[in-house]
């Protein structure tokens, strides 16, 4: 399969690249590629321009404000996060979600900013132009069915990344940059939980810079993922678990999850169970309900959606455990 | 006798450099002045009438060559005689999705694709058939006219007294089993260059020559005869490096055909390699296989009944399909004692891609459900898994039911072996709760005694030729697919003769050149193709002797060839240099082109010993030039009995595996970790320990593939999964350690005592596995692969729990039973939507017929 033809455009600074963005209205960003450049083989996405971001130098790298807490540039690789002394450190369940993204080759590619802009999946979508074809053309793409739900007018496409429900529970925020400049944005509020516009980013905007607050610096983390193989698989349900505790009391407590619905999303409710209390089988248990609660998984994956719902439940029990006991 | 200098030695791959460099050339490395790529339009219905077909809009596209379709190449073929029922390209009736429609070849990949899509199909869709058990009722729209039913075949077996056994057992378990549908997924997705002679005056075609990533060269140069009507003189088939094959080679795969029918219309080489996605619609892999189990036994656990019903989802192709159902039903022979068999075969077409044969061809499937059942047996009259099998053991040599010779027999020790390395007798019941120790057993044939298209010719030739500086080079038909065939060839000649390793060059595999070998399959190549590299060396190895003998006064039977030496037996050991290049520089330098006139003066008494370059100069000089050649064909008393499908199961050996599974089994989720696997194979004898250990742990490492995780999953005929992200082969991560355990029974007919090595203990991981989980959590698995799901939704089921995790939720209620029955799937398995109005794959109505 080959790519389909586009021109290539390659900023040396995020000025260029914003100013590209504005330039061209049918445009796609490119980053490590590990995720947009199977899908344009598939003919996912047939783009007259592609911006390879990469020679952006400034958007590289970890580095810590003091004051303030850590950022880190959007071209970071996988990669370089999971062998980061800092990260370990400060950040640990950033750090255990890195390193299951994917496969060690993969994540020399794949960037941060693509973690967290990673195309929703489905299976009915990331199949080949042929095989789409065959099937009959979805909501996603070039259609107007869903075969996940039968019927229904939303796009179920599933958001797989691994490292968003890390970022999550560290309430990160992200910078993105535009014509007017840069503006920042918790990433909570960054995904739609619609599977066919998985983002708030408009058309010439990009996300360059992630934050990570010095308040949250140190919180145990913890993070659990299903999937069959032990390695390349994407989440197939992801459970992420920050806390702090002191005096063996849980003092503030974050879970979010991913690969069951079209954003990775925060469980709510769990600062309510857990924040005051000492970590107790009951309290993972109840945390674990909450989580499975959230968790609205549907035939866009491997196995059952009922089984990944109930991994959800076993995960995130599993996890706040974990992270509350040790 | 096993004092051998290179038999039995761990040795590196002769063809390794190539490989791990990145020098070496796989068909898709080649490339050709003018050569043009070929893509193919693949059929987006299960099942449809081709009404009208429209490529001018393609040809018209600059770059594009030609496009051909069906009326190109109308001939039939199939691998098997009784089987002809593929067409290069379909001629007015596509069978499943991907069906292979019509090919374009241009300058390069990006315009043919292009071009692809220009293409006008016109279909008029038909009912389609997915599952086997309806397809059985089908009465019209049936996918090949003349086979009534979808049937492609069925058997039926009955040897001995099968009612009387059961009557006479104390114990009868009788369940379904269930085995999904899996594929070889070799590294390297097939690939095809095909290039004609053009007369340079009249522009008209001449010889063909077609490089492939084959495992049968010779059935291909027959196949393109049948479709190209072209004699097989005119074809030359020449096999490059293969990335592995596993039976998905093994045939004629449709762009091999397709690649020469568009070279012939382009009168340019054209040159196709699959997609991924493409070699999952090519196939051939194993079928989904559903089995009906039935076996009993007395109290002291001798079986005294087997009885199975088969029922194989083929696909739309016959394949190797009845073959592969007859395999099923022969080989619950030839492992253990059992006098009392009926069995029932059925091979279905269905509206998917092809099924075909896939390593363990035919066994795996069964001796997971028979190897499961067993135990169950086992558990019910409290009798130990190992010891049940022990019980029930051959006494060979012997001659079983169904007419199969078994000579070698290393079973028993084979499960002695790995009931003392894996501790089974102090760990098993003692392990903490969730592990479990689990044994399985199987056996392959060494080659069929058989061959596709039933003959007393050889089955395997080989030619060798030495040259005057002592250059031995092994003309073999045999196809090197990554298994070891060429360093199999090169150690048995060197062996024979005396020689390095390093004088050994192998020429293999390509029709002009090489005398026939009728392919790499069933575990053939070392037993025949090594068989006919040993008599062809001696053959050589003689006419040295008589040569050397004359120099050395004596009888040629005196003499040994070792260590490229060639010298009187008993001599003493210090007269014999030990280093050969000491003498090489000087005393024959030169003889090339001197010839050995000169070299006799330098002689003056007869000695005791030569080198291996002296002899052959004498022996050249003597007869004038120096060849041999050997062929193989299996006895006769090895082609087993002559009812109804007696051809496919005999062998002139059987290789035999024992195996023990090490789980642990997590109760909340459902996730299955193995461990550690103990595997014993007996491959009589390990001619290179490291090929044979090689063999073994991949083996081992794909039956664990099907055990645990790799399925194929269809909808409606589409396959859900058609690439490596989602058909999950197991990574590095979930392989094991595998303990690889040779056993040598040195079989009396084998090359040196050698027999299978590398399909066999395929067969023995999946039931090792399943009886190892029930071991660990007592559940039994009836259908495989064992994914959490189905392991936690077992659990949940014997707990009777509360929460009851049910598998088909979901699931369209009027979906067919049998998708419900063994709880559930990897994937939803309901109706999908029904497709959009502006949809170009709508069909045109909802059909009557059909199971969808
Ligand atoms: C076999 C395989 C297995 C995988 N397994 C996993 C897995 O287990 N877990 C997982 O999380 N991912 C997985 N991935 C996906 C992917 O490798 C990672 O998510 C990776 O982090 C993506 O980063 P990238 O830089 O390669 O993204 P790209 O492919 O370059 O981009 C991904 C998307 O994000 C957009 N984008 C990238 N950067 C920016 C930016 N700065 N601003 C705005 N938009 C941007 C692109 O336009 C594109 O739509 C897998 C991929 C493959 C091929």
């Amino acid at each position: 399969m080959s790519l389909p033809d586009f021109k290539l455009l390659r900023p040396r600074s995020l000025a260029e690249a914003v100013e590209l963005l504005g330039k061209h209205v049918d445009v796609q960003i490119v980053a490590g590629g590990t995720d947009l450049i199977p899908s344009l083989k598939q003919r996912l996405f047939i783009p007259a321009y592609v911006i390879d971001i990469r020679r952006i130098a400034e958007l590289r790298g970890i580095r810590v404000i003091p004051g303030q807490g850590t950022e880190i540039g959007a071209l970071t690789t996988l990669t370089e996060i999971e062998h980061s002394d800092l990260i370990r450190r400060d950040y640990p369940v950033l750090q255990e979600a890195a390193k299951t993204v994917a496969s060690p080759i993969l994540r020399n590619m794949g960037t941060l900013g693509g973690n967290i802009c990673l195309d929703t999946r489905c299976l009915w979508y990331n199949q080949s132009l042929t095989w789409r074809t065959s099937c009959g053309f979805c909501i996603k793409k070039d259609g107007d069915l869903c075969h996940v739900a039968p019927g229904g007018t939303k796009c179920w496409a599933v958001f797989s990344g691994d490292t968003p429900p890390a970022l999550l529970c560290l309430d990160a925020e992200l910078e993105i940059a535009g014509p007017a400049g840069t503006r920042r944005l918790a990433l909570r509020d960054f995904y739609t939980n619609l599977g066919d516009a998985r983002m708030k980013l408009a058309r010439n905007e990009m996300v360059s810079r992630v934050f990570l607050p010095e308040r949250t610096a140190g919180y145990r983390g913890v993070y659990r993922k299903l999937r069959l193989r032990g390695s390349i698989d994407y989440p197939l349900a992801g459970v992420a678990v920050a806390l702090k505790r002191s005096n063996g009391h849980v003092e503030d407590a974050r879970v979010a999850i991913t690969a069951v619905n079209p954003a990775p999303l925060v469980v709510r409710g769990v600062e309510k169970e857990m924040v005051g209390k000492s970590v107790t089988e009951e309290i993972a248990a109840a945390v674990g309900e909450l989580a499975a609660r959230t968790a609205k998984p549907l035939t866009t994956s491997a196995l059952t959606p009922e089984y990944r719902r109930e991994m959800i439940r076993v995960f995130a029990k599993r996890a706040v455990l974990e992270a509350g006991t040790k | 006798m096993s004092d051998f200098s290179i038999i039995g030695k761990r040795i590196a791959m002769v063809d390794a450099a190539g490989k791990t460099t990145g020098a070496g050339k796989y068909t898709d490395d080649l490339t050709l002045p003018g050569m043009l790529i070929g893509k193919i339009l693949h059929s987006p219905y299960p099942h449809a009438r081709i009404k009208r077909i429209d490529a001018s809009r393609a040809l018209a596209l600059e770059g594009v060559v030609a496009v051909v379709t069906g009326q190109d190449a109308p001939n039939k073929y199939g691998i098997l005689p009784v089987g002809h029922d593929e067409t290069a390209l379909a001629v007015d009736r596509v069978r499943y999705v991907g069906d292979n429609v019509a090919c374009v070849a241009a300058v390069d990949e990006t315009t043919a694709e292009k071009a692809l899509e220009l293409i006008e199909v016109e279909y008029e869709p038909l009912p389609a058939y997915f599952d086997p058990e309806e397809s059985m009722k089908a009465e019209r729209d049936l996918i090949h006219e003349n086979r009534p039913h979808n049937l492609e075949k069925d058997y039926h077996h009955v040897f001995g007294d099968p009612e009387k056994g059961f009557a006479e057992a104390d114990c009868i378990r009788e369940s379904r089993y269930i085995a999904n549908e899996v594929t070889h997924a070799a590294m390297e997705p097939h690939s095809t260059l095909a290039a004609f002679e053009l007369d340079p005056y009249s522009g008209a075609l001449g010889r063909l020559t077609v490089w492939s990533s084959t495992q049968v060269p010779y059935y291909l140069q027959h196949k393109l005869s049948l479709v190209l009507e072209m004699p097989m003189s005119q074809i030359r088939v020449i096999k490059p490096l293969v990335g592995g094959g596993f039976g998905g080679k093994s045939e004629v795969i449709p762009l091999e055909i397709i690649a020469a029918v568009a070279a012939r219309a382009a009168k340019a080489p054209v040159k196709i390699t699959y997609t991924r996605e493409e070699v999952f619609w090519a196939h051939r892999g194993r079928p989904r296989t559903i089995m009906d189990m039935k076996i009993g036994a007395k109290r002291d656990g001798r079986l005294t009944a087997v009885a199975a019903r088969v029922v194989q989802d083929g696909g739309a192709y016959c394949s190797y399909g009845v073959v592969t159902i007859l395999y099923s039903g022969a080989l619950l022979g030839a492992i253990y004692d059992i006098l009392n068999v009926r069995w029932d075969g059925y091979r279905v077409l269905t509206n998917k891609p092809a099924c075909g044969a896939m390593r363990g061809h035919g066994t795996v499937n069964v001796r997971f459900a028979f190897e499961s059942q067993l135990d169950e047996i086992a558990a019910e009259i409290a009798l130990d898994p190992a010891e049940i099998r022990r019980i029930n053991l051959l006494q060979p040599p012997c001659i079983t039911v169904n007419n199969l010779r078994v000579t070698s027999y290393g079973l028993p020790e084979c499960i002695e072996k790995v009931v003392e390395r894996s501790g089974w007798r102090e760990r098993r019941g003692k392990l903490p709760r969730g592990r479990g120790l689990g044994i399985g057993c199987s056996h392959y044939v060494s080659g069929a005694a058989n061959s596709i298209i039933r003959s007393d010719m050889p089955h395997s030739t080989v030619n060798i030729k030495i040259d005057r500086d002592g250059g031995v080079v092994v003309y073999t038909g045999a196809s090197e697919i990554g298994q070891g065939s060429d360093t199999m060839t090169a150690q048995i000649a060197a062996e024979v003769l005396g020689c390095t390793l390093q004088r050994v060059k192998i020429v293999a595999a390509d029709t002009d050149l090489t005398p026939i070998d009728i392919g790499s399959y069933s575990s053939r190549v070392t037993f025949m193709a090594g068989n006919a590299t040993l008599r062809a060396a001696e053959e050589v190895k003689k006419q040295i002797a008589s040569a050397a003998a004359r120099k050395m006064n004596c009888v040629p039977e005196d003499l040994v060839f070792r260590d490229d030496l060639v010298f009187k037996r008993g001599s003493s050991v210090s007269s014999v240099p030990s280093g050969v290049d000491s003498v090489v520089a000087g005393r024959v330098e030169g003889q090339i082109l001197r010839g050995s006139l000169q070299q006799k003066r330098k002689e003056e008494v007869p000695k005791d010993w030569m080198t291996f370059e002296e002899a052959v100069v004498a022996a050249i000089d003597f007869h004038g030039a120096l060849t041999g050649t050997g062929s193989y064909a299996p006895p006769p008393e090895s082609r087993g009995g002559s009812f109804k499908g007696a051809g496919v199961g005999p062998s002139p050996s059987y290789s035999y595996s024992a195996q023990v599974a090490d789980v642990s089994v997590d109760e909340e989720t459902g996730e299955v970790t193995v461990h550690k696997v103990w595997a014993a194979h007996d491959c009589g004898r390990a001619l290179n320990p490291v090929a044979v250990e090689g063999q073994i742990i991949g083996s081992v490492w794909m039956g664990l593939g099907q055990a645990l995780e790799e399925e194929m999953v269809w909808k409606d005929g589409l396959l859900m999964n058609p690439g490596l992200l989602e058909y999950r082969s197991p990574s590095a991560v979930e392989s094991p350690e595998i303990e690889p355990i040779i056993v040598e029974s040195i079989d009396p007919e084998g090359p040196f005592g050698a027999k299978e090595c590398s399909e066999g203990s395929l067969a023995a991981t999946i039931p090792a596995i399943a009886n190892a989980i029930y071991d660990a959590v007592g559940i039994r698995l009836r259908e495989v692969p064992f994914t959490p799901e189905r392991v936690l939704a077992a659990i949940r089921a014997r707990d009777a729990a509360a929460k009851k995790l049910d598998l088909t939720e979901g699931v369209d209620p009027t979906a067919p039973t049998r998708f419900r029955e063994h709880g559930g799937a990897l994937w939803f398995r309901g109706k999908g939507p029904k497709r959009h109005e502006l949809d170009p794959a709508r069909r045109a109505e909802q059909l009557a017929g059909g199971d969808d």
